[in-house]
């Protein structure tokens, strides 16, 4: 099972690396709560982008947090991150039309330098909040988690290189995913 | 069909439902209100659930002695275990002494379940084998009489592990009927068999279990217009109308399935569900007949449904058409119900034990980025449910007897016509513009929910 958090202290919330993350993340959410998801793709996610929602099971706790290492409820690359926004401006994609009034909640940003070393390289770790309703839902779908993601310097702008999506969720309360973390 | 005696315990209300069904499936219809009347679901529970054969773990998934995982038979939680004579048991998942949960994790491997309430401590067939203070608190107590409550009856085909809890039921071979032989043809392909990979995804729709029954038994139709989008990222290989050729099939009472399939035997492919040459040229007839072999090379998809909410469905597909061109995928999955107008789907995706490495995370892909919670073509399939089961359990649907048209394929209508000379079992019919697969599980399903304690529909036509 794999170890979800990590130990060292992250940086200080005044330190620039911690500031850029926190300004690419707000952008990030604007332009993911604004539908911008072609924006989104190509502005700020690494071609080498890899892209996780593991599957978790209630397990005891000796065994750990009960995340799958090898089975996904998504697990992306560029080209199939490509496909989905694709797909969602086709004029036959169902699930997100009429569109899904979704609202992404980022806080507890925590920033760490990579534990590779590599300067080019910020480990972000954030917590999610999604609220999602449809139609005349006033109930809403809500997915909590926290995202782990590598950001990397490409030309002198951060871009969204690994994001592992842990949900706090065994099973998953909404009728599909459509929408992005 | 023999007449099915009608069922006491059914309220005036169910009966006239299931009446309904009898009466209008001739004519191709079906009252809206059984996808979503809570008196329905409640019948469904005992008569459909607390009966028929359930599908809920295969082998590979316990693979080792002590291995287990929890599964649902209706509502309820039983844990499919491994024992250390390695024996398969189907566990009703309560203590014996106050009915407490006894597993706490959804799988994993344990010699024993011990109740966290007073220690009641079982081995993983079930017996128990000890509770704390045992001379001080229970000395001359049986022990024999005091095991994890079972499943009726647990038998496995293909390593597909099935239990019923009614001790009446036939055997798995028998309830299964004509529809064992395209097990065979999926599950038998390759003479080693099947592995799941990976755990079940589980997810919440708001939707009725025989919606996802009732689409998997084979709902084709519907591509056209609800899956549009996926042949604008070159997800799938066929084109729709050319899909749409094939064969429907009635595999027996209950059960159906249906092929996408090219008239000739010459046709340009896919083959084997898109399965990659390299894997195909392993596929024999050791465990199949060579029709069966004969059929799964011509096959382009499949799709079937054993009753009531076993689905399977083998095809190509590609989450990144311009990356990969598509291959063949193999997606089991349960409609768990939860409720009147409530689902837990579990999708299990499936690999030829034969495969190489390579080929199961190409399949575990092309599957995962298309038939699953968060895929190109499951995305769009769970929303239409979401209403067929609102408008079920409507007032509107009871006040104009509001009913469901099942009409393609019947004498007359569209361009289906029964074929004789297929050389499996059931009523076939050519093209699958046709829902009579959807209509024989409705029948199946009314015949089932009328019978008493005891009895059973015929198995076969």
């Amino acid at each position: 099972m794999q170890q979800v958090t990590a130990t060292p202290r992250p940086l200080s919330t005044a330190d620039p690396r911690h500031v850029e993350v926190v300004d690419f993340m707000h952008y990030e959410t604007e332009l993911l709560d604004d539908l911008e998801e072609r924006l989104w793709l190509t502005q700020l996610v690494s071609a080498d982008i890899e892209y996780q929602v593991p599957v978790r099971e209630t397990v005891e706790r000796a065994r750990g947090k009960g995340f799958s290492t090898n089975t996904f409820h998504l697990n992306e690359t560029l080209g199939s991150l490509e496909s989905r926004v694709t797909r969602g401006e086709t004029k036959y994609a169902w699930a997100e039309d009429p569109p899904s009034r979704v609202r992404h909640f980022v806080t507890n940003i925590r920033v760490r330098p990579h534990e590779d070393g590599d300067e080019d390289l910020l480990r972000a770790k954030s917590n999610i909040l999604i609220y999602r309703t449809r139609q005349s839902q006033t109930t809403p779908q809500m997915l909590s988690g926290e995202r782990d993601d590598v950001l990397r310097r490409e030309n002198g702008a951060l871009k969204l290189l690994r994001r592992v999506v842990y949900l706090d969720l065994s099973v998953i309360g909404t009728h599909n995913l459509s929408l992005f973390f | 069909m023999k007449p099915v005696p009608k069922q006491d315990s059914l309220s005036p209300r169910v009966q006239e439902l299931m009446d309904r069904i009898d009466s209008g499936l001739p004519e191709g219809r079906i009252p809206s209100a059984i996808m979503g009347n809570p008196e329905v679901y409640q019948a469904e529970l005992r008569k459909i659930f607390g009966r028929a054969w359930v599908y809920l773990a295969h082998e590979s998934e316990i693979e080792s002695n002590g291995d287990y995982v929890v599964r649902k038979i209706g509502e309820d939680s039983f844990v499919v275990t491994r024992d250390e004579r390695g024996n398969i048991n189907v566990l009703f998942d309560a203590c014996r002494h106050r009915g407490v949960q006894i597993c706490r994790s959804d799988s994993g491997n344990s010699s024993h379940f011990r109740c966290p309430y007073h220690g009641w401590t079982y081995s993983s067939d079930g017996s128990l084998v000890g509770a704390p203070l045992w001379k001080n608190a229970l000395s001359n107590m049986s022990k024999e009489n005091n095991g994890l409550a079972r499943a009726a009856k647990v038998e496995a085909f293909h390593g597909l592990i099935f239990a019923t809890l009614d001790p009446t039921a036939p055997t798995l071979r028998e309830y299964l009927g004509g529809m064992a032989w395209y097990l065979d043809l999926i599950f038998g392909l390759d003479k080693d068999g099947v592995e799941i990979l990976g755990k079940p995804q589980r997810f919440i729709v708001d939707a009725n279990w025989k919606s996802g029954a009732d689409n998997f038994s084979g709902d084709d139709y519907h591509l056209g217009t609800l899956h549009k989008s996926v042949w604008s990222i070159g997800a799938f290989p066929v084109p729709f109308s050319e899909n749409m050729m094939g064969y429907h099939i009635q595999a027996s009472p209950g059960h159906s399935l249906s092929f996408s399939m090219a008239e000739y035997a010459d046709e340009p492919g896919p083959n084997f569900f898109g399965f990659p040459e390299s894997l195909a040229e392993h596929f024999d007839s050791v465990n199949i007949s060579s029709e069966q072999l004969e059929v799964a090379r011509r096959s382009r998809v499949f799709v079937g449904n054993v009753f009531p909410n076993f689905s399977i469905l083998a095809l190509p597909m590609t989450e990144d058409g311009a990356q990969h061109p598509p291959t063949g995928i193999l997606t089991i999955r349960t409609w768990q119900p939860k409720g009147p107008g409530q689902i837990e789907i579990w999708n299990w995706f499936v690999g030829y034990k034969n495969m190489t490495p390579e080929e199961k995370e190409r399949t575990y892909r092309a599957g995962l980025g298309t038939f699953s919670l968060g895929g190109s073509f499951e995305m769009d399939d769970t929303e239409p449910w979401l209403s067929v089961t609102k408008n079920g359990g409507s007032v509107a649907a009871e006040l104009l007897d509001f009913e469901l048209n099942y009409e393609m394929g019947l004498p007359g209508i569209g361009m289906a016509t029964p074929v004789s000379d297929w050389p499996g079992p059931g009523r076939v019919f050519w093209t699958r513009y046709e829902e009579g697969v959807q209509r024989n599980m409705y029948q199946f399903y009314a015949d089932m929910m009328r019978a008493e304690p005891g009895q059973w529909p015929e198995f076969q036509f």
